[in-house]
C-alpha cells in the first residue's frame, strides 16, 4: 500500500497514504486521547479531545480527520494541548450528572479515566445538572441522557456499521439527544454494539445494571456459542456467574464485533432451567439418581440391546454446539465401544447438504468461509440467504463491501432482508426458486458468450448447456417472478465481475434451499471463471465444522476418513420405515423440537427401548428418554471449536459447573469404562492428542477439481388448491435455537414464533395484524400470530422454527436431498 | 447599455419574474457568449476578473470552478447556497425577489462550464413566497431552452430543483448544506476531501452562494477588464449590503467593493436615526467582529482589517446601533443565537456557546462577578480555532469583539450590579 513518512513526538512513523494521524499514532504505539473516535467508523471530529500541533500551523488539528501526509511534523502532547483538552473535558462536566458512584460504567469511562488524566478537579462553571428521565422502555438497553457526552459513537455505529439506523441525534446545540425518531421507544436489532461502544454510562446493558462494578469483575476471553462466525466474547464474571459478553476492540475474528446473542444470549448458562443431577425413568416418571446408578442402568440396557440385536441397533446424534472433544469422544465410543456406525447430526439436513454439493462441485470435504473474502469482492451475489440474521457479525462484512469497498450487491430472496434492503440489486423471487434464477442467469451468460473459455474445460461443461436450453428468461419469469431484463442484466454484471463472490447459508430449519441450490451456485461461479473459494458458505453453528471433522457422519470417520460399511443417517433412524435403531445417545440436541415432521419424530423416540439424552435442561426430547444426563455447558468446560472460518479455537472454562452436571466427552469416558471397555483416553490433554494425531483442520481450496454439475429446479412438496401458501422456516436475528429461548435477555426481545404474512394474503382472510391464524400443512395444524407485513411477498409466510411451544415442526417434513422443502399451508383466522 | 447587463439587482422598484422581459433587457446574454465561447472562457474570465465568493469566505471563485471541472469524476452536481440565515442579512433575497433569472443565468454558465447536469438552490426554509417564485423562474427557463436537456444547444444538461431548508442556520455551512441535501441531519463534515471533489453524493460539487452566481453573467456581459476595475483590485466587483438598525434608511445597497463603512452609514443610510450618535457597527454579520464609531474609515473588502479584528465584510451585513443601546444586551442576543444555532457535533461550540450565552446574560441581568470577563475570554479562547466548523470560531470571535472594544460597558454592568442602558432582559 501507498506509504508516507511522518513524524509524531520526534518519532519516524510510517502510515497509509489513507489512515489520518490518530490511527497513525495508535498503530505505532503513542497514545491521543479521544472520545468519539471507533476504528470501524467514519472519523466524525467532534468530540475536540485527539487535538493535536503541526509543524508550521497556527491552529490545533483534530488528528482523527486529518490525513497524514509526507514530512508533516505532528506533536500529540504540549502545554498548549493539555490546556485545549482540560477545557473540552471541563465543559463535558459542566452538565455532567458526576453520579458515577450509581454508573455502572465507573472504573471503565472513558470520561472518568480522562479527567483523572488531564483534570479539572472541578468545573468553574456552575451549572445545572441535567434532570432528563432515563429511557428504559425498550427491552435490553436503557439510556441516561445526562451521562450523555454527544459523541455520536452510538448513532454511528448503528447506522454506519450495522446498516440499521436505529437512533440519531434530535434537537440542536446544547439540547442535542440521542434517540429513536419520534422519540419513539427503540425498535432495533438489539446487538447492543451502542453500548459497547459509548464511551460513558450514557447507554447501558440492562441484564448488567447494578450487577457489579467494574473493578470487581474478573474478565475472560473465549468463543461465542452461538453461530458459525466464531467471535471472541470477553465475558465478565463476578462470583461465579458470567454477568456480561462484550466485544474487545481487535481480539480474535470479529476484532469487537458481537450481534445481540453473543452478548445478550449467555445468560442461558445460568438459566434456572438446568438440570443439576441425572433423571432416571422409574415407574414412567422421571427421578433423580446418581451418576453410578445412571451409568450402571445405560450400560446393562445398552448391552441388551446390542445382544438382542446387535450394534447397529445402536444409534447416535451429535451436537453442532458441543466441542470436537464432545463429539470425537461420541463417535470413538459408538464406533469402539459399541460398535455402530449410526452416527449423524441435524447439520445431516442443513450445512451436510452444502457439504455434498461442494463435494461434487469441488471434489472438497471441506470448505470453510475466508473470512475477509467480501472485502476484496467487485460483485458479491447472496443466494436466498439472511446472512445478517443466522450469521450476524460475518453479515456485516457483506455490508462494509457494499459500503465502503464499492462492491456490487446482489440479493436473490423474496424477503426483504437487512441485506436486501441496502442491495445494489434486490432480485425477488417466488420462495425457494434460487435455482431457476441461477440457472436463468448462466443461460443469459452462455447466450451472450460471456462466460469464462476455460469453464469448458471442466467436466459437465456440455451437459450443464443442454440442461439450460429450457431455462429461457421468459420460463425463469414464470417460475421466479423476476423480469427477464433484470435477471439478465443481472448475470451480465455478475459475469463482467473481477472477483465474484456467492454467499448463502444452509442452516438445519431453512428449508427454502437445498443441495441443488449450493451446485447451482457453483456452476454459476465456475462459468464466470471463479473457483470454490468464490463460495462462501458459512457452517450453522460454531462447532458445526469441527464436529464433522471429528467423524459425526454415518459414512465417514474422524477428518472425513470413508468407511467399509456406513452406519445409518438421520433420516434413516428417524423417519425410515423399519428402522432397526432400538437405542439412542442424543447429545445436546432436541430433536422433538428442532427436527422437521415433529409427529414422526416423537413416534421414533417413543418406540426405542433405550433413549440416553444429555443435555442442559429438561428438554422435550429429555422428557421421552429413559435416562437424561445432565451435561456441562459452554464456559463450564474446556474444549475446541472450529466454525465457519475453519480456525480451531480454544473455549474455555470460565466457571463451575452447574450441580453434577459433567463435560458430554467426559459422560461417555465414564460410560466405557463402566462398560470395561476403556477408550484408554483419560484426560482432555490425551484425547486432545489423540484428535491431533487424527484430524488436522487444514483446509486447502487449491485442490479443488471444478465439475458441472447441471440441476432443475425441483420442490419436494408443491402448493394446491387447499394449500395455497408457502411455508418458509428460519431464524431470527435474535434467535438461532433452543439454547436462544433458554436466554431471558433474547426472550424480552422476541419470545414467540410470529408467523410473517403479506398484506394482500392478510386481507384476503382478514387477518390483522397481531391476529391469531390456524396453519395447517398435509401433516399437522398448528396457531401462531401473525405479523402482518410487506417484508415477505405474497404467497409467502416466514415463520422461526425453534420456539418449542409453538411446534412448528408439527407441519414440515425432512429432505436430505437435492430438492426444496418448502411446506404447502393453508391459513385461516383462529 | 441597460442597466441588466452590468447590475446584480438594476431597479430596485422592479421585480423581474417574466422571462421575456428579462430577454427584453439582454438577459441570458451572458450564456450566449459562454456557449460560443467554451467553458475554458468562462474560467477564464472570472479568473481575470478576480470575483471572490459573496457568501463570506471570499474564496476565489475562479479556482473553485476550475477544480470541479477539472474533476474527472460523474455525475457532477452544483448546489446554489441561498440558505441566508445570519441576522443582518437580507441581500440574496433581494436578488432571488428582483432579478432570480441572473441566478438561473449563473446557475446554467455554471452547469455548462464544470459539466454539471442538477442543480439545487437550498432555499431558506423562511422564504416561502420566494420558493414558488424559483419554481416558476425555473419553470419558465425549462420552456424556453434556458436550461434542461441539451440547453442552448450547448450539448449539456440541466435539471433544477429547488429545496427548502428547515431553520438551520448551520446550514448555511457548504458541508452542513450537503448533508442537510442528501437527507441527513444538518451538520458540517470534516475537510479533506473537499466539497469541489466530494460534495453532494460523493461527488464533484460546486457550491456557491446566491450572490456569487449572479456576479457572472455581469463579469461576461461587461467583460473581465472591465469587472475588475469596478473596486477593490485585490476583491472587485459590485456588491451588496444589507444595512439594518439605527440608520435612516435601511435596506440593501449596491455599491463597488472597498466602499468606506462611513459613506455606507452616512451617504447612502443617511447617517444614525433621531440625530444621534453612532455606537456600534457590526459590519458583515454577526460573525465578525464589532466595530467603534472611530473606526469607520475602514474600506468594505475581503483584505481591508480593522485595527485588532479579523476580516470585516463577511456577507456584508451592516448592522448599526446608536448610543443608547447596550452592548452588554447585544453581545447576549448574538451569543443566544450561536447557542440555539450550534448544531451540537463538538464539544466547544456546543458547550461553550452555551456558556458564552448564560454568563452574558447573568452580566446582563446585574448578576456578573469580577471574574466573569476572564473567563469570558478564556472560553472563547478555548472555543476559537477548537471547534469544527466556522460557527464556534464566529460565537468567539463576537463576543471578544464586545470585550475588546466595549469593555468598560461590561465592567459597568459588573460593578453596578445592573444594567445601565435599563436592563435587564
Amino acid at each position: 500500500m501507498d506509504q508516507v513518512e511522518l513524524t509524531i513526538n520526534g518519532k519516524k512513523v510510517k502510515a497509509p497514504r489513507t489512515s489520518s494521524i490518530l490511527k497513525a499514532a495508535l498503530d505505532n504505539g503513542i497514545y491521543i486521547p479521544k472520545l468519539c473516535w471507533d476504528r470501524r467508523l467514519t472519523p466524525y471530529g467532534g468530540c475536540r479531545l485527539c487535538l493535536v500541533e503541526m509543524e508550521g500551523q497556527r491552529k490545533l488539528f483534530a488528528s482523527c480527520s486529518t490525513p497524514v501526509k509526507d514530512g508533516m511534523e505532528i506533536n500529540t502532547e504540549s502545554d498548549r494541548i493539555a490546556r485545549a483538552r482540560k477545557s473540552v473535558l471541563e465543559l463535558l462536566l459542566v452538565n455532567h450528572p458526576l453520579d458515577c458512584p450509581i454508573c455502572d460504567k465507573a472504573g471503565e469511562c472513558e470520561l472518568q479515566d480522562l479527567a483523572f488524566k488531564y483534570g479539572p478537579s472541578a468545573s468553574r462553571f456552575k451549572g445545572e445538572r441535567k434532570q432528563a428521565p432515563e429511557v428504559t422502555t425498550a427491552p435490553l438497553l436503557e439510556r441516561n441522557p445526562n451521562r450523555c457526552i454527544l459523541c455520536g459513537k452510538c448513532v454511528r455505529i448503528c447506522g454506519e456499521h450495522q446498516g440499521v439506523g436505529a437512533i440519531d441525534l434530535i434537537g440542536r446545540g446544547y439540547d442535542t439527544e440521542v434517540s429513536p425518531a419520534f422519540e419513539e421507544s427503540l425498535d432495533c436489532e438489539f446487538c447492543g454494539q451502542c453500548v459497547d461502544v459509548c464511551p460513558v454510562g450514557a447507554l447501558g446493558s440492562k441484564p448488567f445494571r447494578f450487577r457489579s462494578r467494574a473493578w470487581y469483575m474478573e474478565e475472560k476471553n473465549t468463543v461465542c456459542p452461538y453461530c458459525g462466525c466464531g467471535c471472541t466474547v470477553t465475558l465478565g464474571i463476578s462470583e461465579g456467574k458470567i454477568i456480561r459478553s462484550v466485544g474487545t476492540d481487535g481480539v480474535g475474528l470479529s476484532k469487537g464485533d458481537l450481534c445481540g446473542r453473543g452478548r445478550f444470549g449467555v445468560d442461558y448458562v445460568h438459566s434456572d432451567k438446568r438440570l443439576t443431577k441425572p433423571l432416571i425413568r422409574k415407574d414412567g416418571k422421571l427421578q433423580e439418581a446418581t451418576w453410578e446408578e445412571a451409568t450402571a442402568y445405560i450400560s446393562e440396557n445398552l448391552k441388551a440391546v446390542i445382544d438382542s440385536s446387535g450394534p447397529e441397533a445402536v444409534g447416535a446424534i451429535g451436537s453442532q454446539r458441543c466441542t470436537v472433544e464432545d463429539n470425537y469422544m461420541l463417535q470413538k465410543f459408538m464406533r469402539e465401544a459399541v460398535g455402530t456406525n449410526n452416527i449423524d447430526s441435524l447439520a445431516a439436513l442443513g450445512y451436510s447438504k452444502a457439504q455434498k454439493g461442494i463435494k461434487q462441485a469441488f471434489g472438497l470435504d471441506t470448505l470453510p468461509i475466508d473470512y475477509n473474502s467480501p472485502l476484496t469482492s467487485d460483485s458479491i451475489l447472496v443466494v436466498e440467504s439472511d446472512i445478517t440474521s443466522t450469521h450476524p457479525v460475518w453479515g456485516l462484512k457483506l455490508y462494509a463491501a457494499l459500503r465502503d469497498f464499492g462492491a456490487t450487491l446482489t440479493v436473490i430472496d423474496p424477503k426483504l432482508t437487512k441485506l436486501s434492503r441496502h442491495a445494489s440489486e434486490w432480485l425477488r423471487n417466488t420462495p425457494g426458486t434460487a435455482v431457476a434464477v441461477l440457472n436463468g442467469m448462466m443461460r443469459t451468460i452462455l447466450d451472450e458468450g460471456i462466460h469464462d473459455k476455460d469453464a469448458e474445460s471442466h467436466p459437465g461443461f456440455a451437459e450443464l448447456k443442454s440442461k439450460l436450453e429450457e431455462y429461457t428468461p421468459e420460463k425463469v419469469e414464470g417460475l421466479t417472478g423476476i423480469h427477464p431484463d433484470r435477471l439478465k442484466d443481472a448475470a451480465r454484471k455478475f459475469a463482467a465481475a473481477e472477483r465474484p463472490l456467492a454467499c448463502m447459508t444452509l442452516g438445519a430449519n431453512e428449508n427454502n434451499k437445498s443441495t441443488d441450490t449450493v451446485l447451482a451456485t457453483a456452476n454459476l461461479l465456475m462459468l464466470v471463471g471463479a473457483g470454490a473459494d468464490a463460495l462462501e458458505i458459512p457452517a450453522e453453528l460454531t462447532n458445526t465444522i469441527g464436529m464433522f471433522e471429528a467423524g459425526i457422519r454415518p459414512d465417514a470417520g474422524p477428518s472425513h476418513t470413508p468407511l467399509e460399511k456406513p452406519g445409518l443417517g438421520l433420516v434413516e433412524m428417524f423417519y425410515g420405515e423399519n428402522s432397526p435403531v432400538k437405542a439412542m445417545f442424543i447429545m445436546g440436541e432436541n430433536p422433538v423440537v428442532s427436527f422437521p415432521q415433529a409427529e414422526v419424530v416423537e413416534g421414533t423416540l417413543k418406540g426405542l427401548d433405550l433413549l440416553v439424552v444429555q443435555d442442559l435442561m429438561l428438554s422435550d426430547t429429555a422428557k421421552l428418554a429413559h435416562v437424561v444426563l445432565p451435561a456441562a455447558s459452554w464456559g463450564e468446560k474446556e474444549g475446541t471449536v472450529v466454525g465457519a472460518s475453519g480456525q480451531p479455537q480454544k473455549v474455555i472454562k470460565c466457571i463451575e459447573q452447574t450441580g453434577e452436571s459433567v463435560p458430554d466427552w467426559q459422560i461417555f469416558r465414564n460410560l466405557a469404562r463402566f462398560m470395561q471397555k476403556d477408550t484408554g483416553l483419560g484426560t482432555l490433554e490425551s484425547l486432545q492428542q489423540e484428535i491431533e494425531g487424527k484430524v488436522s483442520f487444514e483446509f486447502d481450496s487449491s485442490k479443488a477439481t471444478p465439475q458441472f454439475n447441471p440441476v432443475d429446479l425441483t420442490m419436494a412438496e408443491e402448493t394446491d388448491k387447499e394449500y395455497p401458501l408457502k411455508m418458509v422456516t428460519g431464524n431470527l436475528m435474535q434467535h438461532s435455537g433452543s439454547l436462544t429461548t433458554l436466554s431471558k435477555g433474547l426472550e424480552s426481545v422476541v419470545s414467540d414464533a410470529i408467523v410473517q404474512m403479506n398484506k394482500a394474503d392478510a386481507k384476503v382472510l382478514e387477518i390483522g395484524d397481531e391476529g391469531y391464524i390456524k396453519v395447517a400443512s398435509r401433516r399437522g395444524e398448528i396457531t401462531l400470530k401473525a405479523k402482518v407485513t410487506d417484508e415477505v411477498p405474497e404467497g409467502m409466510l416466514y415463520v422461526p422454527s425453534h420456539f418449542p411451544h409453538a411446534r412448528v415442526h408439527l407441519l414440515t417434513y425432512p429432505s436430505a436431498n437435492g430438492a426444496v422443502s418448502i411446506v404447502a399451508v393453508k391459513v385461516e383466522k383462529a | 447599455m441597460s442597466k441588466l447587463i452590468d447590475r446584480i439587482i438594476p431597479d430596485p422598484v422592479r421585480c423581474i419574474t417574466g422571462i421575456s422581459a428579462y430577454e427584453a433587457e439582454g438577459g441570458f446574454r451572458a450564456l450566449k457568449k459562454a456557449a460560443r465561447a467554451g467553458p475554458d472562457f468562462v474560467i477564464e474570465e472570472i479568473v481575470r476578473a478576480g470575483l471572490r465568493g459573496r457568501g463570506g469566505a471570499g474564496f476565489p471563485t475562479g479556482r473553485k470552478w476550475a477544480a470541479v471541472a477539472e474533476d474527472t469524476a460523474t455525475p457532477k452536481y452544483i448546489i446554489c447556497n441561498a440558505d441566508e440565515g445570519e441576522p443582518g442579512t437580507f441581500k440574496d433575497r433581494l436578488i432571488l425577489e428582483k432579478n432570480p433569472f441572473l441566478l438561473i443565468e449563473g446557475m446554467a454558465l455554471a452547469a455548462f462550464t464544470v459539466k454539471a447536469g442538477v442543480g439545487y438552490i437550498y432555499l431558506r426554509g423562511e422564504y416561502p413566497a420566494l420558493f414558488h417564485l424559483l419554481e416558476d423562474v425555473i419553470a419558465q427557463c425549462r420552456k424556453k431552452g434556458y436550461i434542461g436537456p441539451d440547453f442552448m444547444g450547448t450539448g449539456a444538461d440541466l435539471e433544477l430543483y429547488v429545496h427548502r431548508g428547515a431553520g438551520a442556520y448551520i446550514c448555511g455551512e457548504e458541508t452542513a448544506m450537503i448533508e442537510s441535501l442528501e437527507g441527513k441531519r444538518g451538520q458540517p463534515r470534516s475537510r479533506p476531501p473537499y466539497t469541489v471533489n466530494y460534495g453532494y453524493m460523493g461527488k464533484p460539487t460546486l457550491a456557491s452562494n446566491v450572490e456569487t452566481f449572479a456576479n457572472v453573467p455581469i463579469i461576461l456581459n461587461i467583460g473581465a477588464e472591465s469587472y475588475s476595475k469596478i473596486g477593490s483590485p485585490e476583491s472587485p466587483g459590485p456588491k451588496l449590503f444589507s444595512v439594518s438598525g439605527d440608520v435612516v434608511r435601511p435596506g440593501v445597497y449596491e455599491l463597488p467593493m472597498g466602499v468606506p463603512l462611513s459613506e455606507i452609514i452616512y451617504e447612502h443610510c443617511g447617517g444614525i436615526k433621531g440625530g444621534r450618535a453612532l455606537k456600534a457597527v457590526i459590519p458583515g454579520g454577526v460573525s465578525t467582529a464589532v466595530l467603534r464609531s472611530d473606526d469607520l474609515a475602514c474600506r468594505m473588502d475581503f483584505t481591508s482589517k480593522c485595527e485588532g479584528s479579523m476580516g470585516i465584510i463577511g456577507s456584508g451585513a451592516v448592522i448599526v446601533f446608536d448610543e443608547e443601546t447596550c452592548m452588554v444586551h447585544t453581545a447576549y442576543r448574538i451569543a443566544k443565537f450561536f447557542a440555539h444555532e450550534s448544531c451540537g457535533k463538538c464539544t466547544p461550540c456546543r458547550e461553550g456557546t452555551d456558556w458564552i450565552r448564560a454568563i452574558l446574560l447573568r452580566m446582563e441581568q446585574g448578576l456578573g462577578v469580577e471574574d466573569d470577563i476572564r473567563l469570558l475570554r478564556e472560553v472563547c479562547g478555548n472555543i476559537a480555532g477548537n471547534s469544527f466548523c466556522a460557527l464556534g470560531d464566529s460565537a468567539a470571535i463576537s463576543t471578544i469583539g464586545f470585550l475588546d472594544k466595549f469593555g468598560d460597558e461590561f465592567e459597568a454592568h459588573i460593578k453596578g450590579k445592573t444594567c445601565p442602558f435599563g436592563g435587564p432582559v
